[in-house]
Parts: structure tokens; sequence; C-alpha cells
């Protein structure tokens, strides 16, 4: 057999393997053939069986039993991070911060699964405590982190586009978790139409940018903005703004990205 | 967070209820494969892909898992070798999983465009939930011709929906070659 006979060979096996109707000598077979580097397998028949199930059962689905329900929703608090009710100080905010990525994981991947409003626009305690809450102004704690970071690194900001009068560096500490954006002429946004959201590239962590939070330009002049990321950030390789929907989004489309701040 | 995985149990329960009593009947099982699944949604979610599958389809393909696990285990079929890791899910598949949005309109297509024999097996394995031997008492065609016509209708369909989504694909993430 030549290789593409193998791997036909190899996808119906694994075809099989999604139906479960292998034999004992088929999972040898498909076993053997799994570590064969000439056979290439992802996940698109496992999710192709799910797809056609799920249609023809879309008119059967069955209301799932209150104490079944009641049984799901106390498992949930196994995967829950407690949240204070209040908006939280300093201090408690990068307790949040500091969260097992784990736990961070599963919030954001159930924005991703929920898409968006409900989660984005979640009574304030279940939000990431606002900006009020921090005890230092954004400038002075910019000022604070300067002083007292040892390995800080400095960026320039690139405005693309409509965007190219603006200026700005950001800053940031691997070691500290902890960096300011100061932005100049950036144009001033109306929050209730479109919102800034900063995204954090760091190939080493993922190869999805983290949200670095959303904010807004409320006049013109020089801001500084604070980097909020809810996951550890250990070697961004670049900044990125966009303009998204109010709140933000969980994943960008890229459509308008207004600077870019490159580590050299 | 809780409220969002709240709401993801009133959306998808009777998926995953209906999945799991299609492979299993006994209704105590059936529970306690919806709560795993569940369990393993929570554990897994931080590897959903949108630019992999769509939320139902990513969520189907754990409860289908775990249903056949379950009747793997009871019936004592032989099992597969644990590999490694690297099984477990889409986000970290060995090789890059292309986007299967599984829409309603483009599967429909899909099985429609099957030879009439093979839709007719399709419809009694994954509607009626039929067995292979099943279906091959039912239909008198050999237990061979329903495994092979199962296998090659899901590799075609496959197919099919994936030059239907190669043009709809979402941007998978962003920015800029670092």
């Amino acid at each position: 057999m030549n290789d593409h006979d193998i791997q036909n060979r190899f996808e119906e096996l694994e075809a099989g393997r999604i139906l479960d109707d292998l034999d004992a000598g088929e999972i040898k077979e498909w076993e053997l053939l799994a570590k064969d580097p000439r056979c290439k397998r992802d996940f698109s028949l496992a999710l192709t069986a799910a797809a056609i199930e799920a249609e023809f059962l879309q008119f059967k689905q069955s209301e799932l039993p209150e104490t079944l329900k009641e049984k799901l929703r106390t498992d949930i608090a196994e995967f829950v991070i407690p949240v204070p009710a209040t908006v939280v100080g300093f201090p408690a905010w990068r307790r949040i911060l500091s969260a097992t990525p784990f736990a961070w994981g599963v919030a954001a991947a159930l924005a991703i699964l929920l898409v968006t409003k409900q989660f984005l626009q979640e009574p304030q305690s279940m939000q990431p405590p606002s900006l009020a809450g921090v005890a230092l102004a954004p400038a002075e704690a910019k000022n604070q982190l300067m002083r007292k970071a040892v390995d800080l690194k400095e960026t320039d900001f690139g405005g693309l586009a409509n965007y190219g009068q603006m200026t700005g560096k950001v800053i940031w500490s691997d070691t500290l978790q902890e960096g300011y954006l100061t932005l100049t002429n950036l144009p001033v946004n109306d929050p209730a139409v479109r919102q800034y959201q900063l995204w954090i590239v760091d190939p080493k962590r993922d190869e999805k940018p983290v949200d670095g939070g959303v904010f807004d330009i409320p006049a013109t002049g020089a801001v500084v903005i604070p980097i909020r990321n809810p996951v550890a950030v250990n070697d961004p390789r670049a900044f990125v703004i966009t303009m998204e929907q109010p709140g933000g989004v969980v994943v960008s489309k890229q459509q308008i990205v207004v600077a870019i701040a490159k580590a050299s | 967070m809780e409220r969002a995985m709240q709401q993801c149990i009133t959306q998808y329960s009777g998926l995953v209820l209906s999945i799991a009593s299609r492979y299993v009947k006994n209704h105590s099982c059936v529970e306690d494969i919806v709560q795993e699944t569940f369990t393993d949604l929570w554990k897994s979610a931080n590897r959903f892909d949108p630019a992999v599958a769509s939320e139902s389809t990513f969520i189907g393909m754990l409860a289908r898992r775990r249903a056949i696990d379950f009747v793997r285990k009871e019936s004592r079929q032989p099992q597969f070798e644990p590999l490694a890791d690297t099984e477990s899910l889409p986000h970290l598949s060995i090789e890059p999983t292309p986007f299967i949005r599984g829409e309603s309109v483009d599967i429909t297509a899909a099985i429609q465009e099957l030879s009439e024999e093979t839709r007719k097996i399709f419809s009694l394995h994954f509607d009626e939930g039929m067995t292979h031997p099943e279906i091959s008492e039912k239909t008198g065609l050999p237990l061979g011709t329903i495994k092979t016509r199962l296998r090659r209708g899901l590799i075609e369909v496959r197919n099919k929906l994936r030059s239907a989504d190669s043009g709809n694909a979402p941007q998978p993430y962003i920015f800029i070659n670092s």
C-alpha cells in the first residue's frame, strides 16, 4: 500500500472507531496505524458524527428531570471561583487574578460557549472588579511599578490606518504581572457604541491572545490604562488594541485594529 | 461564571440527555452519563475552540464519547490502548482539525447527497438508534455492508461539511507573527 492507501485505510478505521463498530482485529490495526507518522488524524469525524446525531435528535430532545438538574447545579460548585459580592479592593483583585489557570480557563471558555452578552453583562458581583476598587490611580500605580519592577519591558505603540496620529507606550513586568498603557491622541469613544479592547499576544502561553481588558478614552490627551490580564502572561511578544462592541468580545474578529506594540 | 454554567445546562442538557438515552436504556445509568458529560465539559471548556466546532457539536461529541465508553465497558468489548493526552480533545489534536460548523442545513444537504441505501442505514442508526446487527436484520444487508456504508457515509458527510464550511470558517484568532 502507498501512503495514500494507508491514510485511507486509517481513516476508515477511525470512522469505525467513532461509530464504535471496530472488531478486535481492527482495534489492533487502528492502534498500530495511529502511531504511524504517515497517518494523519484529527477530530473531524468525531465532530461530524456528533453533528449528525444532534441533527437527528433535534426534535426528540427530552426535558431533564428536576432531580438531575439539581445534581448538575450542585456539581457546578466544584468548578466555580467564589467572587466577593461587592466591588473589591486591590489585594482581593490580585488574589482573584492569581486564581488557578484552570478556573480562569473555565470562565473564559464558558464566555465563548455562551457567546457573550449575558456573561459580559453579569451584575457587578460577577464581573472582574471595577477599577474604582483599585487603591491607586492608574498614573500613580504606573509610576510605582516603574520604581519597583526590575524586569520592566517597554514597547512603543504604533497606530494603524485611521489611528496613525496616536502614540503610546506599554510597560510590563513579567514578575509582577502588572503593566500599563500610556496613550495619546486616541479618538474619544462612546462606550455605548464601541469600546477599545487590549489583547496580549504570548505565543509561549497560548496561540490565542489574552484579553487585556476593555477601556474607554473619555477625553483627548494622554491617558494611562492598567492592563487587566485574567491569566498569567510570561513573555508577551505584542500588545494589540482593537475596537469592539460595548463590553468587549472573547475572540476578536480584528475588524478594527487600532494599534500594535510589538516587542523587538 | 456560575450563571453562565447554569445557562449551559439549560441550553444543552436536553441534547446530552437524548444522546445518552440513545445508547443506554437504564435510566439511572443515563443520568450518570449526563452528569459525567457536564463534568467533562467544565473540565475541558477551556479547550473549546469556536474555530473548530460549534458549541452543540462540541458538547454532543463529549456526550457521545461518554455514552459509547459506557457501553463498551458494560459489554466488556475490547478497550482501546490509551494514547497520550493529545487524544482527548480537538484543541490538542495531533493535526489541526478543520472547521466543522455542523449547521443543520449543511448536514441535511450532505445526508441527502448520500446514496439511498446509505441514507436509510444512517436513519436507522442515528435516528432510531439501531445497532448494526439490528439494521442488518431489518434491511437484510450483510453486517459488513452496514459497517462499510456507515463508515464511508460518515467520511463522505465530513468531506461535504468541510467543503460547505471552507468559505465560512471564522478567522482563527489573531494577530501577528511574533
